[in-house]
């Protein structure tokens, strides 16, 4: 089996329960920010700290591609899913026609391939219809 | 700060023209501007031109224009108007008297003709799948969720803005379409189909600006700057909604205000329409109608060449083409036609005010790049 690399390193975790995504919390204003800031944008304070996201939101908005972006070939779905934490996550979808994608509906996400690497195989995170 | 004005417009021929270098686009653009500035080349001071590689020193040189203040500009779609921006701000401070504009863009020699623009490494969204089609088709299940606004609506825009492109001897496709044609149109990003973004375009555009005092020395006509705004993106976190732009809001708002005049005011809006969908959003942060209402202006077909309150007469980027950053400088061009009475059979009847929008690049975690606001008047 080749080996598998993140997308990108402090974005998410491999825990018991699933994927989770990776935020932090500004512990002065409580903003979340997702992908990690390195200090808070709305305060400037400095004291972060490190907080798993819900697996599960609401569909804020998608589109299915129908020419090859960097990664994807088409068709790919991809979109914003709104977390409970009060975070908009940009993410790509899981297309399938047994699970239509629809403003509002109920989103989980998963870990999943999301390209190959020359011998490695990227991971990263994907949002599918809730189970 | 002094009042400035625009004595020269002129733009290459717009389409796909592999043959022609930014150089020779640029060249072309130039020497229209100055003809119809009714100036030479020597009596300019100072000049602003968009890209990176010494883009106005490569293109001014070959029309008689050296050893001057030269500036190379890079905000992409908003490129064009940030060079216009950069002329004008001299002029206004009183470091020069006359000064010149250049955009230029050659897209179908750049390795990403007919392609979509690659996202950088570090753009964690454009590694993931977002693309320039992705974002807007994004925000149209959004206005179509939220507002009600039907495919329909967007390729109205879209049969539109080629309309007017038909009325306008410089537009890259001077060809009716349908609502079904539109529809039935390769699809790019559900719901967008091909003919709902603009086309890769090779062109440039170039305007000639002075200070007010000096204006009627050159012509009978000097088209007033009245505001200029230009703005960077806000985090996107802080604004959940995206089909309400504060970018686009907050720059209108800047410009209105220094202008003196209000959106009641305008009679003539050239915007930035990559997509056809996008062109709604726009009329409701410029203040044309109220927020939510762009696909009520749509259907009343109030934004046509006669109708209230024209938005894109020029044919737009749909249908006039958009090398990207010489657009902010050609929309600008298209204004001042339509202040003078020169825009032919697509002229605005009695034309006084009007205004100039365009919105440039995508950044991850920012609501987008820059976007700009010129406001003009005879």
């Amino acid at each position: 089996m080749s080996e598998r690399i993140p997308f990108r390193k402090d974005t998410f975790a491999e825990t018991p329960e699933g994927l989770v995504l990776l935020a932090n919390r500004c512990r002065s204003c409580g903003q979340v920010f997702f992908p990690k800031a390195v200090f808070c944008l709305s305060c400037l304070g400095e004291d972060m700290e490190e907080v798993k996201l819900s697996q599960r939101g609401k569909l804020y908005s998608y589109t299915v591609g129908h020419m090859p972006s960097m990664h994807f070939q088409p068709p790919y779905a991809i979109g914003y899913v709104d977390l409970p934490e009060g975070v908009k996550v940009f993410a790509p979808l899981q297309l399938s026609e047994n699970a239509p994608l629809e403003v509002g509906m109920e989103m989980e996400v998963f870990l999943d391939k999301l390209w190959d690497q020359e011998e490695q195989e990227v991971v990263g995170y994907r949002f599918r219809p809730a189970r | 700060m002094r009042e400035v004005a625009v004595i020269g417009v002129g733009q290459s021929v717009f389409g796909k023209l592999p043959e022609k270098s930014v150089v020779e686009l640029g060249r072309e653009a130039v020497v229209a501007a100055l003809k119809d500035a009714g100036i030479g080349p020597k009596q300019i001071q100072v000049a602003y031109a968009t890209q990176a590689g010494m883009t106005a020193q490569r293109i001014l040189k070959e029309v008689g224009i050296a050893f001057i203040e030269m500036v190379n500009v890079e905000n992409a779609c908003a490129g064009g108007s940030t060079a216009f921006r950069g002329v004008w701000k001299e002029i206004a401070d009183g470091r020069y008297d006359i000064g010149i504009a250049v955009g230029v863009q050659q897209m179908t020699r750049s390795p990403i003709a007919g392609r979509l623009i690659p996202p950088g490494a570090d753009d964690l969204e454009g590694q993931l799948g977002l693309t320039m089609p992705g974002i807007f088709a994004i925000l149209a299940r959004r206005q179509m969720a939220q507002y009600g606004s039907t495919v329909e609506d967007f390729a109205m825009v879209s049969v539109k803005n080629h309309h007017h492109g038909c009325l306008n001897p410089y537009a890259q496709y001077r060809k009716e379409f349908t609502v079904e044609d539109i529809l039935n149109s390769r699809m790019i990003c559900e719901p967008i189909t091909l003919l709902q973004c603009c086309p890769n375009t090779d062109g440039a555009a170039a305007a000639i600006l002075c200070s007010m005092d000096i204006a009627r020395r050159y012509t009978t006509q000097p088209i007033r700057v009245l505001g200029s705004a230009l703005l960077s993106g806000d985090y996107r976190y802080l604004h959940d909604d995206v089909t309400t732009s504060a970018l686009g809001s907050e720059t209108a708002r800047r410009a209105y205000e220094m202008a003196g005049v209000g959106p009641e005011n305008i009679d003539v809006v050239e915007l930035h329409d990559a997509f056809a969908n996008e062109e709604m959003l726009r009329y409701e942060e410029l203040g044309l109608c109220p927020p939510g209402e762009g696909t009520r202006l749509v259907r009343e077909k109030a934004t046509w060449v006669g109708g209230r309150i024209p938005v894109n007469p020029s044919g737009g980027l749909l249908a006039l083409g958009h090398p990207l950053s010489a657009s902010g400088v050609r929309n600008v061009g298209e204004i001042v036609l339509h202040l003078r009475g020169q825009a032919g059979e697509r002229q605005t009847p009695g034309a006084k005010v009007g205004l100039a929008h365009m919105l440039g690049g995508s950044v991850e975690g920012l609501e987008a790049g820059a976007c700009s606001v010129h406001i003009l008047a005879r």
